[in-house]
């Protein structure tokens, strides 16, 4: 639901992730949000605050 | 605005104390430590600062039953408004329904964003991005998303409203850039969050060359006819509703109608009805539609009751109880479907039928008619 919101609203559902990652799983975390970050920071700026 | 003077401002120090609120009060009803009348008293006696702190404040429906009955008539709805916005300013959480996804949604808006919330409406037929009439959707592609599992079809609504002005031959602008009208804002105290929203629609519409803007939502509506003109003055277009362009329509068409529902029952919503005034344009259409299988509730028109919670805020368990009421209301009129003009009516009513077993359908008056038109 919150992916077809966010595509309403002109947001790419790839700045948007979901994961289940358990307690014990601490490099996988590290892992996910590390190649997340450089994902968005590939993607550049948020669409929101910059249309007119 | 101080509480002084949205008691100056609805004339509240005209309250004769007679309760009148209070007993006509559906929440009253089922949550008896919230009263209407207490809440004027309070603030007329200077106790405003226990006011503003009570989250109750949020309880209250807008419903305006009470001041349709007020002998003083004092204007307790727009009384509410004002408060919620000072109590809101001085940190005073609003109690929201959904997590505030709504609300979250509607920010955002506030936030330039570039919405892409215009497919369903090519599927439905053809749009403009120009021209004389401006349909105003707005928020039924959220509601979409967000409603579909309780087995409500908001956008099934706008597709058919889009279907039956290309039969007339007109081709409504429909946007990508409108935003919600801000009527929830308003009512819940947001007013600056009302007012972005307020100006960038009148830009949009504008830009469009729209000689008048239909509407289906009750609330959208009465926002724009009545808020938005109080705070920006004259509009430069016409304010439509649907129920008065689908007449012309039946008629110039001559269009002939048939009711394949069963017996039906129409459900006054408080923006359509007690605000707004419209109660026969709605009822017009249906006895054409029913004739005689049309039946009215105990609690109709003026006195009709509101579908349980409003402003996306405060849904409790005495909501349910309101809706559960209604719906048996319907059945015991007779009714085998219970007909709404307002997309929020529907989802709640909605959500309160699911739970229950009552052999009862709830239909949109456009779907109705849209479904019933044959030529």
């Amino acid at each position: 639901m919150t992916r077809e919101l966010l595509a309403l609203m002109g947001i790419a559902n790839e700045r948007l992730a979901l994961e289940w990652v358990s307690s014990a799983e601490a490099g996988r975390f590290a892992e996910i949000v590390t190649s997340f970050t450089e994902k968005v920071k590939d993607l550049g700026k948020n669409p929101i605050g910059v249309a007119a | 605005m101080k509480i002084e003077d949205a008691a100056q401002l609805t004339q509240s120090y005209y309250c004769l104390d007679c309760g009148v609120c209070t007993g006509s009060c559906p929440v009253s009803r089922v949550q008896p430590s919230f009263s209407p009348r207490i809440i004027v008293e309070k603030a007329l006696l200077g106790l405003g600062d226990e006011l503003l702190k009570d989250r109750d404040l949020w309880a209250c429906l807008t419903c305006s039953r009470c001041f349709e009955r007020c002998p003083s008539s004092i204007n307790f709805p727009e009384f509410m408004r004002h408060i919620r916005e000072e109590a809101t300013k001085l940190g005073t959480q609003p109690v929201y329904s959904h997590h505030g996804m709504l609300q979250t949604i509607m920010e955002l808006q506030t936030q330039g964003i570039n919405q892409k919330k215009t497919d369903w409406a090519r599927e439905a037929g053809s749009i403009a991005e120009k021209g004389d009439t401006f349909f105003f959707v707005g928020c039924m592609p959220y509601f979409q998303v967000i409603f579909r599992d309780i087995g409500v079809d908001s956008l099934s609504v706008s597709k058919n409203i889009i279907r039956i002005l290309n039969g007339a031959g007109i081709e409504p602008v429909v946007s990508d850039d409108e935003h919600c009208c801000g009527h929830d804002m308003l009512w819940n105290g947001q007013v600056d969050t009302f007012k972005q929203l307020a100006a960038h629609n009148l830009e949009v519409i504008r830009a469009s060359g729209a000689k008048r803007v239909v509407f289906n939502c009750p609330e959208g509506f009465y926002t724009v006819k009545h808020h938005y003109v109080e705070h920006f003055g004259d509009l430069g277009f016409e304010v439509v509703h649907f129920y008065d362009l689908v007449a012309e329509i039946l008629d110039k068409a001559s269009l002939t109608l048939e009711n394949g529902a069963g017996p039906l029952t129409f459900h006054d919503p408080c923006r359509l009805g007690r605000m707004a005034k419209i109660y026969d344009g709605p009822r017009n259409i249906l006895r054409r539609l029913a004739a005689d299988d049309f039946v009215e509730m105990e609690r109709n028109r003026e006195n009709a009751v509101c579908c349980g919670t409003s402003g996306w805020a405060n849904c409790s368990t005495g909501s349910k109880q309101i809706q559960v009421e209604r719906l048996r209301e319907a059945k015991a009129a007779g009714a085998q479907v219970l007909v709404t003009a307002c997309p929020k009516c529907q989802i709640h009513l909605n959500c309160a039928l699911n739970n229950l077993d009552l052999d009862l359908q709830i239909k949109d008056l456009i779907s109705v008619t849209a479904e019933a038109i044959t030529t």
